[in-house]
């Protein structure tokens, strides 16, 4: 039964279009060399459904409704199981106040317990010892330039998953926890994707 | 009336880090080996039809309503307001800024969509993806994840508070 699930037809397409290049250039999101070399080692079954999202974005769902039956006692908010943005900044900013003495807010969870929610760290190592073991760590680097826009990038996306009241992520959590603003996020998430293919096509076209 | 898990308060502020410590491990190993990522999966729906990450996303947030249901009809103390839309109507759950009114939530979760969807896919994925790339050795997704710190206290310190008061100059709020 998991023999391959995930020999995917995913990357059988050719680039000959300008801006999916563009895109794949600017986004190394997925080395199409990689992803072919990958599906042709075998694998263990564990695996194989560790390499297929389906599978992945079940176990993420349930594990975060399970963190909060363990741990709602400690505080709020609901639908908190896993957020990268929110927990990325309850811990930087529960790092910033017991250094700097400020009062930045932080969620309630993290202000009650000993130590904020440690998942995007935990998701560092684990992702980092995965690369490792199997053997997908390369160093990529870029210019200046591009540093200086994924720096800006990360900031801005910061302030307005913020605003927004989480990462998709977390948006996803809490459409399934029943919150209608949620869905008009994913919707705005979505349009905002069809916005950035567009501008890239466009910059794609003029790069020529 | 504070809610209630399987833990007890005293024992839970101490589990907080561990769970989510071992938490983060799984979905790290998950992400990584998956190359799960929910921007990426409109993305390429959009752009090439494919349906593998959408997929994804869209199990997770099945799986996050099955998850809610099933331990919320072993637990409901811990699930206060499940099904959130029954018990609050239009109001989102907490974490964006606090004290604004619906209309106000619905206009910051649909500017701070679409700017999250521009970033995310002009930068080629979604945070999680990018937290998982800096694992994998990519120097730019380091860069962006120090952004995403320095964003999160620029954030708590000043823009918060100067949205919030845009919306209420304009009259949202």
């Amino acid at each position: 039964m998991c023999t391959n699930f995930v020999n995917n037809q995913f990357f059988t397409i050719n680039s000959k279009n300008n801006f999916i290049t563009f895109i794949y250039r600017h986004s190394d999101s997925i080395n199409m060399a990689e992803i072919k070399a990958k599906t042709e080692e075998k694998s263990s079954c564990l695996d194989t459904i560790a390499r297929s999202p389906l599978y992945v974005g079940l176990a993420i769902g349930i594990l975060a409704a399970f963190v909060q039956v363990l741990l709602i006692s400690a505080g709020g908010p609901e639908a908190y199981g896993f957020c990268v943005a929110c927990h990325t900044r309850d811990v930087v900013n529960v790092a910033v106040n017991d250094i700097a003495g400020t009062k930045l807010a932080v969620a309630a969870i993290s202000q009650n317990a000993i130590l904020p929610v440690l998942t995007v760290i935990g998701v560092l190592i684990g992702a980092f010892v995965s690369a490792r073991y199997y053997q997908e760590f390369r160093a990529k680097t870029g210019n200046a330039v591009s540093y200086i826009w994924y720096l800006l990038g990360g900031i801005l996306f910061m302030i307005f998953a913020l605003f927004m009241g989480g990462c998709p992520y977390r948006m996803g959590l809490r459409i399934g926890y029943g919150d209608v603003v949620a869905l008009i996020g994913v919707i705005a998430i979505i349009a905002g994707v069809l916005i950035g293919i567009k501008i890239a096509t466009k910059l794609a076209e003029r790069e020529g | 009336m504070a809610a209630a898990g399987w833990l007890t308060k005293d024992v839970a502020v101490i589990a907080v880090p561990l769970v989510t410590l071992l938490l983060g491990l799984l979905i790290g190993w998950l992400g990584q080996r998956s190359g799960f990522c929910s921007i990426g999966g409109f993305r390429d729906f959009f752009m090439f039809r494919h349906t593998r990450l959408l997929f994804g996303y869209i199990a997770l947030i099945v799986g996050a309503f099955i998850g809610y249901l099933v331990f919320w009809l072993i637990t409901p103390t811990a699930f206060e307001n499940f099904f959130w839309l029954l018990g609050k109507g239009l109001m989102p759950v907490p974490g964006a800024p606090a004290g604004l009114t619906v209309a106000a939530y619905i206009v910051l979760a649909v500017v701070g969509g679409i700017a999250v969807g521009l970033i995310g896919v002009m930068l080629g994925g979604c945070p999680l993806r990018q937290v998982v790339m800096t694992s994998e050795g990519n120097i730019k997704s380091l860069w962006f994840v120090i952004g995403m710190c320095i964003g999160s206290v620029v954030f708590a310190a000043w823009v918060s508070g100067w949205g919030v008061a845009l919306l209420k100059a304009v009259g949202v709020a």
